[in-house]
């Protein structure tokens, strides 16, 4: 059966900050990228 | 392929079709075979999620897009998790609450039945079409490597979906997604790993890297803004966040997925595990396609991939002239990456650079398109034996998870959305679940028939999300509606999806801009309208807020 809609996150303690810590993550992948590309293509 | 790559081969296929079988037990009821009675742990649907994403064509495709094209296609990922992010704020709590079979199911309680046979003539057409082009992909496999015909191929391949899904329902889907993916994630890795492994002894990682970016390979983030072409930073951003958020929250062929969940905070952990792994991985697999292309760069590659193409192109009269000056191109490239390793020597990253060019324009003037072939063609020819059996096995494991969740999803409409509300709508648990089996099999068939179609000048992978581009801004539109506009009504949203329709029909016809902006105009479209219809005086007097939105 489905549990009350406001079951917290298993980690971070509460949903926006797993959704900040994703977005964070993006932001730190396409910064390496970018720096990938600039170290790499010509 | 040598007999030890035939036993990984069958021994994968059979292993994952006995899997399913196994897990297909209990499904008895309506609600266990389309929902798998709402049991799901998260990382069940994470990977069930990421295995129907990726298909057969993300292998053999998008590997070669990178050692056509660079890397830069991986930026259209980036707005994926920017997506997953909204929906699992919005769609998942909205979708567990309603308690629905299908997202289609909940146009209707949020705006009225027509709204809800539209947009869901709309999905069974965009994913009828597309499950073809699934199935086709692994048919260039063995059509390229053993000759065996293609319809045979699908035929194979379609069947084994067709037990254990039939069977089993969205359980056995799932869990024979979770097998298969797990098969991807080894291909994935052990590809990668082969591909630097091959290069000579004296080329470092570093080496293969600045050949690459020598010839234009290694460019996952460009910065220039242009509206025709999909791969740079802004349309892979907003452009991909609208393609994401179309297909994780209107495809139904997805939102069954995360609708088995045993929670909605099960639910949105396996869509954040999504948003978190797709794009390194997508960023591994292109780049397994960049070091193809390096290791190419030692290995004299064919002119053509294909070899019927090849086979066609050397009967024909200026094929000496043809083959003399594309050696002579390639012993240039050879002989510049050779130096580049031993010298560090700038200059003969710009040699490298000129002698690529020229082969490049060497193998456009054979006017052939062989770009779904080159990564089957590395495996194959270059790969050490066990090893070719498991990245086939791979590719299989794609095909059949995209299939089986596609398959799974259209019957699911079909019985839902169209025969329980429209044609019998008082029958047994009993019935449905048996009509529900009739429709698996009914869209499996029509796949196995429609996969011819997937053959085509273009890129497979290209082609996959360009179908989906033609109806998910549409779609997108009309639950953005749904979700955020209260007042808006049904009248107001059938109009609006229609007018969204229309704008990608003319956008895609009348103008040159890129694919990934159709689920943006088509979106946008369809809110304008909708908003604008609904404050229209007549219309008024129905409209009223509901509470299905956020």
């Amino acid at each position: 059966m489905s549990r009350p809609a406001n079951e917290p996150p298993p980690f971070l303690g509460a949903w926006r900050r797993v959704y900040a810590a994703v977005l964070l993550w993006l932001a730190m992948l396409i910064f390496a990228f970018y720096l990938f590309t600039r170290a790499f293509n010509q | 392929m040598r007999s030890l790559d035939w036993v990984v081969l069958l021994l994968s296929i059979v292993f994952i079709v006995f899997y399913g079988l196994w897990r297909s037990r209990g499904s008895n009821t309506v609600n266990k075979y389309l929902l798998a009675g709402k049991t799901m742990p998260w990382y069940a649907m994470a990977l069930s999620i990421m295995a129907t994403q990726a298909s057969a064509i993300t292998f053999i495709s998008g590997t070669a897009q990178a050692y056509v094209d660079g890397m830069r296609f991986v930026q259209m990922y980036f707005g994926l998790p920017l997506a997953m992010v909204i929906l699992s704020a919005t769609a998942v709590p909205l979708f567990h609450r309603s308690g629905v079979y299908t997202a289609y199911e909940f146009l209707e309680r949020r705006f009225d039945a027509k709204t809800r046979a539209l947009v869901s003539a709309i999905f069974l057409l965009q994913r009828g079409l597309a499950c073809g082009v699934a199935l086709y992909a692994p048919a260039i496999v063995l059509t390229a490597i053993l000759g065996i015909p293609d319809r045979a191929t699908t035929l194979l391949m379609g069947s084994l979906v067709l037990l254990y899904t039939v069977a089993g329902g969205i359980q056995a889907v799932t869990w024979t997604d979770f097998q298969q993916m797990l098969i991807m994630f080894a291909g994935v890795f052990i590809s990668l790993g082969m591909a630097i492994a091959l290069l000579p002894g004296d080329t470092t990682v570093m080496d293969a890297f600045a050949l690459a970016g020598a010839a234009g390979r290694l460019n996952p983030v460009v910065l220039s803004f242009n509206w025709q072409d999909e791969f740079n930073i802004w349309t892979g951003l907003l452009g991909g966040m609208f393609l994401a958020l179309a297909y994780f929250g209107t495809d139904q062929s997805q939102v069954q997925r995360y609708l088995t969940g045993k929670s909605i905070a099960q639910s949105r952990l396996s869509l954040l595990f999504n948003a978190v792994a797709k794009v390194p991985m997508q960023f591994l697999i292109l780049l397994t396609g960049a070091m193809v292309f390096v290791f190419y760069s030692f290995e004299k590659p064919p002119i053509v991939f294909n070899p019927i193409e090849l086979q066609r192109l050397e009967s024909q009269p200026g094929h000496a002239d043809l083959t003399r000056r594309y050696d002579a191109a390639y012993a240039e490239r050879r002989a510049a990456a050779s130096r580049y390793v031993k010298t560090k020597d700038e200059a003969a990253l710009t040699d490298y650079r000129a002698a690529n060019f020229r082969m490049e324009n060497i193998r456009k003037e054979t006017g052939t398109a062989d770009t779904n072939y080159i990564f089957l063609s590395f495996v194959t020819r270059y790969l050490p034996v066990g090893v070719v059996g498991l990245i086939m096995a791979a590719i299989f494991a794609a095909a059949m998870s995209t299939i089986s969740a596609e398959v799974n999803s259209l019957a699911t409409v079909s019985m839902v959305d169209i025969y329980r509300r429209y044609i019998k709508r008082d029958a047994t648990d009993e019935h449905y679940l048996f009509a529900s089996r009739a429709f698996t099999t009914f869209w499996c068939t029509y796949a196995i028939v429609t996969a011819q179609l997937g053959a085509g000048p273009v890129s497979l992978i290209v082609m996959v999300n360009k179908i989906g581009s033609y109806f998910y801004g549409g779609m997108l539109g009309v639950f953005a509606l749904a979700f955020f506009f209260p007042r808006v009504h049904g009248t107001a949203a059938f109009i609006g999806v229609l007018a969204g329709e229309a704008a990608i029909l003319g956008a895609s016809q009348l103008t040159q801009v890129s694919f990934l902006w159709y689920n943006v105009i088509g979106a946008l479209v369809v809110i304008g309208t909708g908003l604008l219809v609904s404050v229209l005086p007549a219309q008024r007097e129905s409209s009223g807020p509901t509470s299905y939105g956020l």
